[in-house]
């Protein structure tokens, strides 16, 4: 006869609250099998555990029922004091009677107390049926593949393989380096961006333990935690890598025509269909886009040569200048790249964000070249910018860029660019905006103000205008930022800019409202700056779905809780950090991708994992061979073995979950669920159905 | 009270910038900060001083917060008529509550100065000058009857009943800046 002990935890006032405590334990005395009822203030504190304990120990009870607040948060520790007292700890329950009866029925107080009855009364009836099992183990792969090769991707490599694990790092563009190698200085102490990312990058690149696959992308995942079997396609660069030094001869060879809006420089400028992506790339190797190019010498590649009259092949502009022979046309290439395919054990998804398009913003006269993004205003500013970092007016980069070209030349020519008088910063751009991004995107204050104290030092006589809805400088040394630009001079205007007029002149008519005068102001500007909105990557939601794991309403990766588990998510082993969980700056993106390493390392470290037995299982005995179980496993654990010459359902124990949706489904009944068995669960619908009493066995 | 007079119901902020480069010799802010406020630019708009300001609270219209934001962003014409720096009762209120340790009671006097150096000074404060120049008091006493009902002096123990130091101060107002302004006569 099993000694059932039950358990009852009053949670504070979230479950005594509603339920007469004193009365469930009158009720539970009575129930079969049940030998002690005990009730406590808060059961998973100290004092709480060793109550259980104790009983256990003196032999009293060899079952336990816990009735609180949920098994998803509480279940692990219940369990584990049961097994710290010697009992096994599958001889366990627990009676949700928190979560899903006093919250759920708080104004109903007899009525709660009658459910909290019935769900202990089932929880018994379980608990007299249940078996002990045994822990399993499974080997652990411990390779790692980061995916994104931003600041945060390149952290969570670099943690990892110093600590000596293999790591993939995948990133889908040429180079690694992410936003941040596009920014000029960074708050907080505006340190030099390329300063301190560029040393990282050729670090992670050069580093022993990490394969670095850029221009790459995840096609497929399969697996769970400790083996996911990844297929990588790398994407055809059109440029043989192994050839390429990077010398840079092919950058500006392509005709006017095969030019296009230069990613790196956020459309400021153009580039070539054949393409380095900035000076410090790593690796620093030439792409050919396939979309831009328009195949000068009228040939693809792998395509026979034209020829002159005098037979000799012609060669496009790209293929004669570079000295190593790199982008030569002829052999074939494979439009689709190669597939290749990784065994990892865990997986740290680090894609970072994009920023809002200004011609979302109709009021703000996107059209203007005058108008600009922040990401813009920092390839403005910066030394490797379209204009080497001289401020002029964006509408006149084109007359810079003819310029720069002469003067290369040795040609003489005076620069004719207009130097901006006026700045206007604007705020909340595609944030906080129910039309758009609800939520605030953490970062712009902050970079509003880095920016406006950048141009100010440089430039006094600028005049900068920074339009808020409210200033946000939450953070150690970042409040810093704000009176600093105060003290500049920098005019701070609470009041969002409500519409920007494109002027015959390319100058811009601002009008914002100027809450602590009350009224309306307006201001002629030669550049508006839009802090838009960081917003998930396009993709992101496809790359989620490959690795199942979830995106929040507002598009980016969910964490398994916002407090608690912040890097981990809903799948076991693949855990997120950087921007690609939620919008944040450089601080908080490292920080985040160590945490993110160090929480693969100590799943990865012991090299085979504990799981529960809570699995399903088939018998042969039983099984028909029928093939309904299989397609229907969500993690593809079901093969079809012979089993004495007949087809038989076999379940792989490292890959169930213990989901049940083939224990439901098999019309013989020959699947098994530990832990959840028919007898156990028919009996808890039995209980509750006959409203608490428990049929005898 | 909405629309003062002085400023439009639209500022246009170019043309007060253009104007504070153009016209004067030096910024407001930079002339408010030499004439006391050293520590104007530091405000940031709280309002902590405006809800204890007695100004704002009888409808005075540019009180303190109010007065440093109009400076800060270059407007000048439009506050020299303003009577509210003269108004100020010099509680300090403001500058004890300030989070930024901003003073705007010094930005008041400030501004006073400032006014005083462009000859815009309302009649009201005129008035108290001429008074202060020939009574020692910048508002002259009234209700000598209830002094006496409550058992006081009829006359208070200053410049009132003190002729000499009467003609001490005199001789100090003579040698103050007020005398080459010339606002008030002095014999
Ligand atoms: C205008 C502006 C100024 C800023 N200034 C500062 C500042 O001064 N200080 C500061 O701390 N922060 C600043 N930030 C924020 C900073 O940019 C971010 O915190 C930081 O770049 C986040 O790094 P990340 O690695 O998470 O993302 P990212 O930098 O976006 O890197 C993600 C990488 O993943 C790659 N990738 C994307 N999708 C895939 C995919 N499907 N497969 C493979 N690879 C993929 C991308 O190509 C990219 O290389 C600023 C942001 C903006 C917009
Ligand atoms: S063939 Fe070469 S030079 Fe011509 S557009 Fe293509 S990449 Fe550029
Ligand atoms: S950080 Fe500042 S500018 Fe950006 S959305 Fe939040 S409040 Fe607006
Ligand atoms: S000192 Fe002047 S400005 Fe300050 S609170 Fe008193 S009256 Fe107002
Ligand atoms: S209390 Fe100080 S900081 Fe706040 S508005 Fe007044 S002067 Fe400015």
């Amino acid at each position: 006869m099993p000694k059932i002990g039950v358990y009852i935890c009053h949670c504070g006032e979230n479950i005594a609250g509603a339920v007469n405590i004193e009365e469930v334990k009158k009720f539970v005395e009575k129930l079969p099998d049940v030998v002690v009822v005990r009730d406590y203030l808060f059961m998973c504190s100290d004092p709480g555990q060793e109550i259980i304990k104790e009983d256990i120990r003196k032999g009293l009870v060899d079952r336990v029922v816990v009735a609180a607040c949920t098994p998803r948060t509480h279940e692990p520790i219940f369990r584990k004091a049961c097994e710290d007292a010697g009992l096994n700890k599958y001889y366990f329950e627990m009676a949700n009677i928190r979560d899903q009866c006093s919250w759920a029925h708080w104004h109903e107080k007899e009525k709660a107390t009658e459910k909290a009855k019935q769900l202990i009364a089932a929880a018994v009836a379980k608990a007299r049926l249940l078996e002990p099992l045994e822990d399993r183990y499974v080997e652990l792969n411990k390779n790692v593949m980061v995916v994104g090769g931003g600041i945060a991707g390149i952290f969570a490599a670099l943690d990892l393989a110093n600590a000596g694990f293999k790591v993939y790092l995948v990133e889908k563009s040429p180079s690694i380096g992410g936003n941040m190698a596009k920014l000029d200085k960074t708050f907080p102490t505006n340190d030099c961006s390329a300063c301190i990312l560029t040393p990282l990058m050729v670090e992670v690149a050069n580093h022993p333990n990490v394969e670095l696959l850029t221009y790459s992308e995840v096609e497929a995942v399969e697996g769970t935690v400790g083996n996911f079997r990844v297929k990588v396609r790398k994407k055809q660069t059109y440029v043989d890598w192994e050839k390429c030094t990077g010398c840079g001869a092919c950058l500006n060879v392509c005709p006017p025509k095969a030019r296009v809006p230069d990613e790196f420089n956020e459309g400021l400028s153009l580039r070539g269909a054949i393409y380095i992506p900035f000076p410090q790339a790593v690796p620093k190797k030439a792409v050919i886009d396939p979309d831009a190019c328009i195949s000068c010498s009228g040939r693809w590649f792998g395509e026979e040569p034209r020829r002159t009259k005098d037979g000799k092949p012609i060669l496009a502009p790209c293929e004669k200048v570079c000295p190593t022979g790199a982008c030569s046309r002829d052999e074939p290439r494979d439009p689709n790249g190669e597939l290749i395919e990784l065994n990892v054990g865990s997986i740290i998804v680090a894609t970072g964000y994009r920023v809002m398009d200004k011609k979302h913003f109709k009021e703000f006269a996107p059209d203007s070249p005058n108008v600009i993004t922040a990401l813009q205003m920092e390839r403005l500013i910066s030394a490797t910018g379209p204009t080497e970092g001289k401020l002029i007016v964006p509408s006149d980069i084109p007359k810079y860029l003819e310029w720069k070209k002469k003067v290369e030349k040795g040609k003489e020519a005076k620069l004719e660019a207009r130097k901006p008088h006026v700045i206007t910063f604007v705020s909340c751009v595609g944030s906080r905006d129910e039309r758009f991004h609800t939520y605030c995107s953490k970062v712009c204050c902050m970079y509003m103000l880095k920016q406006a104290m950048l141009l100010k030092e440089k430039y006094p006589d600028l005049d900068i205008y920074i339009f808020f809805i409210d200033v946000r400088t939450p953070g150690k040394d970042f409040d810093e930022y704000y009176m600093r630009c105060r003290k500049l001079g920098i005019k701070i205007i609470k009041g969002k800019v409500g519409g920007v007029q494109r002027l015959p002149d390319e100058r811009l008519l601002v009008r914002g409202y100027d809450a602590d005068l009350g009224k309306p102001v307006e201001l002629i500007s030669d550049i508006v700056v839009l802090a838009t909105a960081i917003e998930p990557n396009t993709d992101l939601k496809d790359l989620a779905r490959k690795l199942g794991i979830n995106v929040g309403a507002e598009g980016f990766l969910r964490e398994r809780h916002t407090k608690l588990y912040p890097v981990d998510t809903m799948t076991e082993g693949v855990f997120i950090c950087g921007c690609a969980q939620g919008p944040k700056d450089i601080p908080d993106s490292v920080a985040q991708a160590k945490a993110a390493a160090s929480s693969a390392m100590s799943l990865l470290a012991p090299g085979k994992m504990r799981v529960e037995p809570l699995i399903s299982e088939v018998n042969p005995e039983k099984c028909t061979g029928c093939g309904i179980c299989a397609p229907l496993c969500p993690y593809g654990a079901i093969e079809y073995v012979e089993v004495d010459g007949k087809r038989r359902a076999k379940i792989n124990e490292a890959i169930c979950k213990g989901c049940g949706v083939c224990t439901a489904a098999c019309p013989s009944k020959a699947i098994t669920l530990h832990g959840f068995t028919y007898e156990q669960v028919l009996a808890q619908i039995k209980t509750i159905a006959r409203k608490g009493v428990i049929e005898e066995v | 009270m909405e629309i003062t007079e002085g400023v439009p119901p639209v500022i246009n902020l170019t043309e007060v910038a253009e104007r504070e480069k153009e016209e004067f010799e030096k910024k407001v802010s930079e002339l408010i900060i030499e004439f006391g406020a050293e520590n104007l630019l530091a405000c940031m708009q709280c309002g902590a001083c405006a809800s204890i300001c007695p100004l704002a609270r009888v409808g005075f219209e540019w009180y303190n917060k109010k007065l440093i934001k109009a400076i800060l962003i270059g407007m000048k014409e439009e506050l020299l008529d303003d009577p509210t720096p003269w108004a100020c009762v010099a509680c300090n209120r403001c500058t004890e509550i300030c989070p930024r340790q901003v003073a705007p009671f010094e930005v008041m006097f400030a501004m006073r100065r400032l006014m005083v150096e462009e000859f815009a000074i309302p009649t009201l404060a005129i008035e108290g000058l001429r008074s202060l120049y020939e009574h020692g008091h910048a508002v002259y006493m009234t209700g000598r009857e209830a002094r006496k009902k409550v058992g006081l002096p009829e006359n208070p123990p200053s410049t009132d009943s003190d002729e000499k130091a009467l003609q001490d101060l005199r001789t100090i107002l003579k040698n103050t800046k007020l005398a080459e302004l010339g606002l008030i006569p002095m014999e």
